[in-house]
């Protein structure tokens, strides 16, 4: 049984890896469908591994469902050894399991989403390079090999970001991707330095087992540069505005990287790293403090979006807040379960929104659609099942693990738990006010003109490997959720606590309560917004008001006033000031003076071969002196 | 040990190298040049064998046959680049010979 684990485990890594070599390697020589079939071919093969994983370690003793794979040594220096090594468990097979899965769907959903693309091989080997990337980064069985695959999401979510390279935002909106995830790479980095310094060991079990015996100091440095790295790749304040940037990429990839799994790595590490922030408590609560602004502002910037997507990315930030609301009160069942339950419902979403885009031949501002219910009946199905289980109503999947984030935070007790709790509630109102008016604006209403002119008959929704994702998904988004019954049965819960012991735990009646407040709440804003939707008007009617939001709180223009134009202007006066005068006319300077001397040493050169003949005796002679004399 | 002391053949030596040195530095023809070189490495020789007759080991007597071999090899040189030069009509002279002024 422990070899098949194993085994799964490596082929579910390697799987994508080999469709990106090859679709690299073949390049000109196989057709475009062939490369997108290997691509989707070997994501579902790694998702068969997953699933050998997942069933190889449910069948096993709860004991012993903990499988660290060693290939070899790769890095040795004295006492410090980095293995190339994978680990499976509960938490990792979990996230295979939602990765290689969702990530399959959605490469198969790009199959037609990306034909007639002129690049679609390079698309395809991007994708395998992101599954195989976002897989080493759950399977790591050290901090060295996660950050590599923490690298390795990051650049293959700057490629397929900037995929459509004639386009200078997307190009923009990459390098800013890139930039903004390297201050948290460094972050995190700098942790791992701390731990290797502190601890002489990156693997999980080590590092973890010798917690309590580092300095508190110590300790707290390690956990805020981990919280740095989650930050900058969760898209939380401070570190987020790339997120809604990104939305320059193909769909598919906002669905599979900036909505189901990549985004979510920052949860992932919080709860696989947890005996780390669990031993500096001020940190895991400054992540769940982050997590509940980032929900409430991301809540509100998105009630003032005009694009389809910047309003579920927002929508996704928003929701990643809950789970860092959730993985810091020490939730980390909740956290997980909202991951998996937004990676469906959020990839949903995407996805229909995707087939809307299709349809309106790229067309993404929301004003311009509208009444899209009458011409696209089935996608407009799954978006609203999308947005229920967004919304956290009862039966669709994110009610059961929102709901438990929430009354988590309020059995968490203390003032900073029922500020959360606050929050989270405020979120729920939030999200069911900006879904609706979402909802609203492009599905309800009579079909605009601009809809009219590009809905032709007979176009049909979408080719098959298009509509079948989907309709996988929006079943996933419906039952999704019911591994998590409180009171009733937790298995999924249980299956993470143990590898992660939560800290809270919420009663039943807690748990009933709360979802009662939250529903209501949701419904309250989905009421709301139908109401403002049937007068024509915004929530938001201050126009001092609405530039703030529209602007993100200014976001951009703070970071581009307090960094990018300071360093500017320190480059401009350095080349001024240093770089023209000092160096460049030092060189200057060396460089003919050079020529200065070598014209007056060149008269010394009379080509006369007896001058030369006597200087040398006379030379010789002053050395045999100079000999004589200082001996 | 038989024969002078080894101080006259290095009297002798001074008088070749210092005669070789001056040929070198006076004159202008490059065949004479090449000869008083001769003459300078000839005295080197006449050194190596009397320090290693003095000596009583062979080295000196090793290194002054390689010197031999050398100054042929140069000679061999020397002479066909003067042969070159008369073919040329190139002045034999080495004061005219200097396109190295600088």
């Amino acid at each position: 049984m422990d070899s098949a684990i194993s085994a799964g485990g490596w082929v579910c890594l390697l799987s994508p890896l080999a469709g990106a070599v090859a679709i690299a390697l073949a390049g000109g020589r196989i057709s475009r469908r062939a490369a997108a079939w290997i691509s989707v071919l070997t994501t579902f093969v790694a998702f068969g591994g997953a699933l050998v994983v997942f069933v190889g370690l449910w069948a096993a003793d709860p004991s012993d469902r903990e499988h660290v794979s060693t290939a070899y040594t790769w890095l040795s220096a004295g006492n410090f050894d980095v293995e190339l090594q994978i680990l499976v468990d509960t938490l990792s097979s979990t996230m295979m399991l939602i990765v290689s899965g969702v990530g399959g769907l959605i490469v198969w959903y790009s199959v037609g989403y990306m034909e007639g693309d002129d690049e679609e091989r390079r698309y395809f080997a991007y994708m395998s390079l992101f599954v195989f990337s976002m897989l080493l980064l759950v399977q790591a069985g050290n901090f060295l090999l996660m950050l590599v695959g923490w690298g390795l999401v990051g650049l293959a979510s700057y490629l397929l970001i900037g995929f459509w390279h004639h386009k200078p935002e997307a190009v923009a909106a990459a390098k800013k991707a890139f930039v903004m995830n390297a201050i948290g790479d460094a972050t995190f980095a700098l942790g791992c330095v701390l731990l290797i310094w502190s601890t002489g060991s990156l693997e999980f079990g080590d590092v973890f087992g010798q917690v309590d015996s580092l300095s508190s100091t110590t300790v707290n440095l390690v956990a805020l540069g981990l919280l740095g790295g989650a930050v900058a790749k969760s898209a939380q304040i401070p570190l987020h505005t790339w997120l809604p940037d990104a939305m320059e990429g193909p769909t598919p990839v906002s669905a599979l990287i900036h909505a189901a799994t990549m985004v979510t790595a920052g949860v992932y590490l919080l709860v696989r790293a947890s005996p780390i922030f669990e031993a500096a408590p001020d940190v895991q609560h400054l992540a769940a403090i982050i997590g509940a602004i980032t929900l409430l502002v991301a809540g509100v910037v998105a009630l003032v979006q005009w694009d389809i997507k910047r309003v579920i990315a927002y929508s996704t930030m928003s929701q990643i807040g809950y789970m860092f609301l959730a993985a810091g009160i020490g939730a980390y069942g909740y956290a997980i379960f909202h991951l998996m339950t937004h990676a469906f419902f959020k990839a949903l979403l995407f996805m229909t929104a995707g087939l809307v885009i299709h349809h309106l031949d790229g067309e993404q501002d929301i004003r311009k659609m509208g009444g899209l219910r009458s011409i696209m009946p089935r996608t407009h199905v799954a978006f609203a099942v999308g947005g229920l289980a967004l919304m956290g109503i009862p039966i669709f999947s994110g009610f059961w693990s929102k709901d438990g984030i929430v009354s988590a935070a309020f059995a968490s007790g203390d003032a900073l738990g029922y500020t959360l709790y606050v929050a989270g509630l405020l979120g729920a109102l939030l999200t069911g006010l900006y879904t609706t008016r979402l909802y609203f604006a492009v599905f309800r209403g009579e079909p605009s003109e601009f809809v009219k002119e590009h809905a032709h008959e007979g176009h049909g929704e979408g080719p098959r490997s298009m509509t079948i994702p989907v309709g996988v998904l929006t079943v996933l988004a419906t039952i999704g959720g019911l591994v998590v019954i409180p009171g009733v049965w937790e298995p999924f819960l249980h299956w993470i606590d143990e590898t992660a012991e939560p800290l809270v735990q919420a009663t039943v009646a807690e748990d009933y309560g709360t979802s009662a407040i939250a529903v209501s709440l949701a419904l309250i804003g989905f009421y709301l917004a139908r109401r403002a939707y049937e007068k024509g008007r915004q929530f938001v009617t201050n126009p001092g008001i609405w530039r703030v939001l529209e602007h993100k709180l200014y976001f951009d223009e703070a970071y581009d006033a307090l960094f990018y134009k300071p360093a500017a202007a320190l480059s401009v006066a350095l080349r001024r000031n240093v770089e023209e005068p000092v160096v460049e006319r030092s060189l200057d300077e060396i460089g003919s003076g050079t020529i200065q001397v070598g014209g007056e040493v060149g008269r010394v050169q009379s080509g006369l071969l007896r001058t030369y003949a006597v200087a040398v005796a006379f030379a010789v002679c002053v050395l045999v002196v100079v000999f004589v004399a200082v001996r | 040990m038989d024969g002078p002391d080894v101080g006259w053949y290095l009297i002798v030596a001074a008088i070749l190298f210092g005669i070789g040195a001056l040929g070198v530095m006076m004159r202008r023809s490059p065949l004479i040049v090449l000869l008083s070189l001769e003459i300078m490495l000839n005295a080197a020789n006449l050194t190596l064998v009397a320090f290693a007759r003095q000596q009583g080991n062979l080295d000196g007597q090793i290194f002054a046959l390689a010197v031999m071999a050398v100054a042929a090899a140069e000679v061999a040189i020397g002479l066909g680049l003067i042969v070159a030069m008369a073919r040329r009509r190139v002045p034999l002279d080495v004061d005219q010979a200097s396109a190295l002024r600088g």
